[in-house]
């Protein structure tokens, strides 16, 4: 069953958690009045357009900027050197260093040779777009082209070209989980399967590109930079490094965000590189990434060798992963790490304990990586889930079946994974069939055996997700915990400033719900602020899921301890026992005089107002700060080393029906079902909504999306005419249901629900197509699926019958 | 015929046209796109750039009722005409209309920088057909892309914006 | 070049002609914008004076006359779709109107010469006016002309956009027996076409009397296959001939497009495909018809 959205109850006694409650703001956003980081424009406004390099691999001879400054307009224009006498390196917001891998100092503008294609050069900043972007195609670059290597399985080969000057080799580095004794276990087997998983590289790219509006203060000598920004405390620790200025001399105001995925998490060269352009001309500067620039950003891509080692029945004894991460040239983003976090994820949501993967890192001369929904735990959904269900067609065993008989049950939590997670709670069986009942399962199958008999190529498809949420990475700025203040003013109107940030799915609106709950007010009036470095409590935005979870749990507690003060107050107002007064909506009441209300706004000002007399038992104001860190995280290493980076696991079962075109390839995706577990949802129309945008993600990357190169390194895809992300008839009627397993120790049980969906939605895609194909005996898992694919699958059956994996 | 060149080629362009039920007079370079327009000279900024190619519509304006994209629309090209951007759709109360009521009421949009694609494109469709099916939805939303929804929330919105309409008659 | 440009705005189609060619390179012509502000947005192009031809007299229009049907290059997709003239006498070209891609804010804005005079291998419009057997009316420094369309894409002295101008496209009204298909083959819906094919036909009890395919999205030109396809009038409509239909138009093409849009092999393979469903289609549509 779908949720559906409706106004708050007003004036009823019903929580809001737990309603569809309508987004607040939202009529801005309709209304178009919302303001974007683009929006903003100041008197004096300077704009920014980079010199890019047109090579993947290359020695910089000389830069020669003339050209550029003499036309008219130009304010300035640097180049590497310049920038590197006033800007440090970038500050990696996970340093590979910290866990024993290589590490390299990323700067804003190349200094003696680029790495990648489209890698920034130079910059001109002139007084309108046009003339900086003409300026800048003034400026001339000499190179020396050098060999690129561009393929992992290429760059780990000895005598491969090495990408960073002073490496020994390619491998940032090379991850074993590794866990009892697969070696046995395989012995032990009825039958070990290969599976090749090759995932492409593909890309978020949300409507609203990057953008940087940095504005120079000339009475502080600071910076106010307004940005396109997931995480703002984090980045102004970063800016403040890079431009060697102290942190409380840099604000960071994040507007409201069209999209952000992890595209928009800090380390990219453009970030400090814009501060120190407003530090110089002391006018603001502008930068406005364009869909080109954009669709530089990529990630995802990896190349995994799933053993499963196997019982007749299906049981998995053991698992086996040889992987390589093609992460693009070094970067101080955060995107190198989801290879981290796709070894870590094994083996998912299944009970196997005997598993040996390596996950070796790997850089390229392709564009860097950053993080992507999903941030690595979609990858290891898809080669388990692709792994699974190749498995279970060479054994004749069917694939529910075999998942049904190596989950996890549902009673072994908290479970203790091989790679040293800590599993909160889930069902994964009920999940299943659930969403088998929600697909319609029994009727689908009954027209495929009528489809088959027809000759058409019907395919059901099921896979597992299991995504934790919430992660902290010791040593970096991806941060378990996060902090929120609630403040009621002496008018009896609440605040709501809050660390977390939101990349534009609502959680506001989720917080606010908590807030009035928990506070005892009406949802409407209250008013979050996010995305300020000056006003906001120190946080750590958005990523993994966890606004809600963290932020919202510390908005908990912060509104009841509030919610304390204001019912003492009450209490000493009406001359009552504390025990028998209660605030709802906004009304105080007290059980020992029924008679008698207060407003919230009587009380509030009496706070403020009346600190010597009914005010002395609290401490004004009626504010206070909290911060949740959740339990369940463990960054002291256990006896075998490993830690639980993870407080709450999210999973999800996704079913899809698919047809295959048998003439031309073509996949037509006809039904997907989806039972997901996020343990309480706050706002369920929110939370679906957001599923079924992580489902159009996985359905875009499966079936169409994809970055490509030329020999050379140079990008191909470059525009939406090759870059070809879902419209609406690409995505089916989705029929999403709940299943969820509250968390022991969040607020309410909530686990998180941003990243969940890429991955499971992406595999069952896979599976499906597989599903339909194996009358033929063939199939793929050679990533994406485009019609050319699998028309070259099915031409390649027309081959004598034997079981046929197609590269 | 020999055509005076000089009289020919106008450094600039006096545009008159209707931008949200307001009549526009300017003088504009002649390069201007209606999206610099909109979003630089007259500081309406409900209108937005995604891609600067004519492929995802956030960009999407109404000229004489119909939707456009303004990234790719030279201002000067758009003389006499009526224009509607998102913030024009209001009524002289400055209410919300049913469809822009029923997107807010639906949670047709998440971070909603596809807005006035969707927004507008809805507009359209509405005032031609009354009880769109979810694939004439879909159809008349092929100029647009969402990242964030996956479409279903937007359809869902557009099919309660119709009953609403509907009820309204 | 240049980082501002200029504006001018002829009275007729032979003045816009004569500004073209006092202006020489640098100089756009500007209707709808669609193709040429991508490239103008990017800095890729930067004309030097943007000619607008919107108020051009002999570009608009619709008008049925003496057995021809005259489409002014300014007749927008919209229009295409809902013209009582072009959805009696042209009903191919309607409903290819429908399917040009962009969405409603292209069809709305985006013109039927733009389209066409655009040249893009992936587009609807050159293949469909192709298999209707159009005529182009052009404005050129010398005079009116008028050229079969199939002639001006093979020629490269057009000078189309640059120091000429598309007028008019003349068509003569498709049969009322006649069936017709338009088949636009996308990796996803989202994509822009990997293979299309029109087709027309006519009947005469179940055999074909004329066929017309013309085959779009595989090659840089579109292939007009009907010389290849002419073993199979007189002949009845069949399995067999559509198997003979695909082999022809697979075989026809003699250079491939190799794009993100599809790898040359499968692209040579569905051009055989859409060729055969079009005909399959425009038979079934026949048949229909003339019950």
């Amino acid at each position: 069953m779908t949720a559906k959205s409706k106004h708050a109850q007003g004036g009823s006694d019903r929580a809001y958690v737990g309603q569809g409650v309508r987004t607040l703001g939202g009529d801005a956003l309709v209304a178009g009045v919302a303001k974007y980081t683009s929006d903003f424009q100041f008197p004096g406004q300077l704009h920014a357009h980079f010199v890019r390099s047109p090579h993947a691999a290359a020695r910089i001879k000389r830069v020669d900027l003339s050209g550029a400054l003499k036309v008219a307009g130009v304010v300035l224009a640097m180049e590497g050197k310049e920038a590197a006498e006033h800007l440090d390196p970038i500050p990696h917001y996970i340093d590979a260093a910290v866990f024993g891998g290589k590490t390299v100092h990323v700067r804003c503008l190349a200094l003696d040779q680029v790495w990648q294609f489209g890698q920034p050069v130079a910059v001109v900043v002139a007084e309108d777009k046009k003339t900086a972007r003409y300026a800048a195609s003034r400026v001339q670059v000499e190179y020396e082209p050098t060999p690129a290597v561009l393929e992992a399985e290429d760059a780990v080969k000895p005598g491969a070209p090495v990408v960073v000057p002073g490496w020994a080799d390619n491998s940032i580095m090379a991850l074993p989980f590794v866990n009892g004794d697969v070696v046995k276990a395989f012995e032990r087997a009825h039958r070990v399967v290969k599976t090749t998983v090759r995932i492409h590289r593909f890309s978020t790219q949300p409507i609203e590109t990057r953008t940087y509006n940095a504005v120079w203060d000339h009475e502080t000598h600071g910076i106010t930079f307004y940005a396109t920004a997931q995480n703002p405390h984090p980045l102004r620790h970063v800016l403040s490094t890079a431009l060697r200025m102290p942190e409380n001399l840099i604000r960071i105001v994040a507007p409201a965000i069209g999209g952000a995925f992890g595209m928009k998490m800090h380390g990219h060269p453009e970030e400090a590189l814009v501060c120190l352009l407003t530090k110089r001309t002391g006018q603001p500067v502008k930068w406005v990434e364009d869909r080109e620039e954009c669709l530089l950003i990529g990630a995802r891509e990896q190349l995994h060798e799933v053993e499963l080692a196997v019982q007749k029945d299906g049981e998995i004894l053991g698992l086996r992963d040889r992987a390589l991460a093609n992460t693009g040239a070094p970067s101080a983003c955060p995107g190198w790490g989801m290879a981290f976090l796709t070894g870590l994820t094994f083996p998912g949501p299944y009970k196997v304990t005997d598993v040996d993967v390596l996950m070796n890192i790997v850089t390229t001369n392709k564009p860097s990586w950053n993080a992507s929904r999903g941030y690595g735990k979609e990858a290891t959904a898809l080669a388990l889930e692709l792994a699974i269900d190749n498995t279970a067609r060479a054994i004749g065993v069917d694939p529910i079946e075999m998942r049904l008989r190596n989950f996890i049950a549902k009673d072994a939590f908290p479970y203790n994974s091989p790679t040293g997670l800590i599993y909160d709670s889930g069902d994964y069986a009920g999940a299943v069939k659930k969403t088998l009942e929600a697909l319609g399962y029994d009727n689908w199958k009954k027209k495929q055996q009528q489809a088959r008999a027809e000759g058409k190529l019907l395919g059901i498809g099921l896979a597992y997700e299991l995504t934790p949420e919430g992660g902290a990475i010791p040593g970096t700025m991806v941060a378990g915990y996060d902090s929120s203040t609630v403040r009621v003013g002496p008018d009896g109107s609440v605040m709501l400033l809050t660390g977390v940030t939101t990349p534009g799915t609502g959680n506001p609106t989720g917080m606010a719900q908590i807030v009035a709950d928990e506070l005892g007010v009406e949802l409407e009036g209250i008013r979050v602020v996010q995305g300020d470095t000056t006003t906001c409590p120190y946080g750590f935005g958005n990523y993994s899921g966890r606004s809600t979870i963290v932020g919202g749990g510390a908005a908990a507690m912060a509104a009841r301890e509030v919610r304390e003060k204001i019912l003492t107050i009450g209490a000493a107002l009406l001359e009552v026992d504390f025990a028998t007064v209660s605030l709802l909506r906004g009304v105080l009441r007290s059980s020992a005089k029924p008679d008698k209300t207060l407003s919230l706004k009587e009380v509030a000002y009496a706070a403020y107002t009346r600190a010597y007399d009914v005010g002395l038992a609290i401490t004004p104001p009626l504010e206070a700060t909290c911060t949740f860190r959740p339990g369940l995280i463990r960054h002291t290493p256990d006896e075998k080393g490993r830690i639980n980076p993870y407080p709450s696991y999210s999973n999800a079962a996704y079913a899809v029906v698919c047809e295959v075109d048998r003439e031309t390839g073509q996949v037509k995706l006809l039904q997907f079902a989806a039972a997901h577990d996020c343990g309480k949802v706050i706002n369920p129309v929110l939370v679906e909504g957001q599923a079924c945008g992580a489902i159009a993600f996985g359905i875009g990357g499966m079936l169409n999306e994809e970055i490509r190169f030329d020999a050379q390194g140079r990008q191909l895809t470059n525009t939406f005419v090759n870059y070809v992300m879902p419209r609406a008839h690409d995505v089916p009627a989705i029929n999403m249901v709940h299943h969820d397993s509250p968390n022991p120790v969040t607020y309410q049980g909530l686990k998180g629900a941003g990243e969940a969906g890429v991955g499971g939605s992406a595999a069952a895609v896979v599976n499906a197509v597989n599903d339909a194909l194996a009358p033929l005996n063939v199939s793929i898992t050679d990533l994406p699926l485009t019609a050319p694919r699998v028309w070259q699958a099915i031409q390649s059956a027309a081959q004598p019958a034997r079981k046929r994996e197609v590269a | 015929m020999t055509t005076n060149m000089e009289e020919m080629l106008e450094d600039s362009v006096l545009l008159q046209c209707r931008v949200n039920n307001k009549p526009c007079e300017l003088e504009i370079a002649p390069g201007t796109t209606l999206l610099e327009l909109l979003r630089e000279e007259m500081r309406l900024t409900g209108t937005h750039m995604g891609c600067m190619t004519g492929h995802c519509g956030a960009c999407t304006v109404l000229i004489d009722g119909q939707v456009a994209k303004s990234c790719i629309t030279l201002a000067a090209t758009v003389q006499r005409k009526t224009i509607t951007t998102l913030e024009g759709l209001k009524d002289a109360e400055g209410k919300l209309t049913p469809i822009q009521q029923a997107f807010w009421d639906e949670a047709g949009l998440q971070c909603a920088f596809c807005a006035p694609g969707m927004v507008l494109t809805a507009t359209e469709l509405l005032k031609s057909n009354a009880e769109p099916t979810d694939d004439e939805i879909r159809t008349a939303m092929a100029g647009n892309l969402c990242r964030c929804t996956g479409y279903q929330s937007i359809v869902r919105a557009v099919r309660a914006a119709a009953r609403v309409m509907k009820q309204l008659k | 070049m240049s980082l501002h440009p200029q504006y001018a705005r002829p009275r007729s189609a032979a003045q816009a002609v004569e500004v073209l060619g006092n202006l020489g390179a640098g100089a756009v012509v500007i209707a709808g914008g669609q193709e040429l502000m991508p490239h103008v947005n990017y800095g890729r192009l930067m004309p030097t004076v943007y000619v607008d031809i919107a108020a051009l007299p002999e570009l608009a229009g619709i008008t049925e006359k003496d057995g021809e049907v005259a489409i002014g290059a300014l007749t927008v997709h919209r229009t295409l779709q809902r013209d009582a003239i072009v959805q009696r006498a042209l009903p191919l070209l309607a409903h290819a109107a429908a399917q040009v891609g962009g969405g409603w804010q292209v069809h709305n804005r985006g013109t039927v010469g733009g389209n066409l005079v655009a040249m893009h291998p992936l587009y609807d419009i050159a293949p469909v006016l192709l298999a209707l057997q159009a005529d182009v009316e052009i404005q050129a420094p010398e005079g009116v002309r008028r050229a079969a369309l199939g002639k001006i894409l093979a020629e490269t002295s057009h000078g189309l956009g640059t120091s000429s101008l598309l007028t008019r496209i003349l068509l003569k009204p498709m049969q009322p027996d006649a069936g017709w298909a338009y088949e636009k083959l996308k990796i996803t819906a989202g994509s822009y076409g990997s293979a299309n094919a029109a087709a027309v036909v006519s009947l005469t009890g179940n055999k074909l009397s004329t066929l017309r395919v013309v085959i779009g999205a595989v090659s840089e030109q579109p292939l007009d296959a009907s010389e290849a396809l002419h073993g199979l009038l007189g002949k009845p409509w069949d399995a067999v001939a559509g198997a003979r239909v695909e082999s022809l138009c697979s075989a026809s093409p003699k250079t491939l497009l190799d794009d993100q849009q599809g790898d040359a092999t499968w692209r040579r393979a569905m051009a055989g495909v859409v060729a055969r469903r079009a005909v399959q289609a425009a038979v079934a549509n026949a048949q229909r018809t003339n019950k």
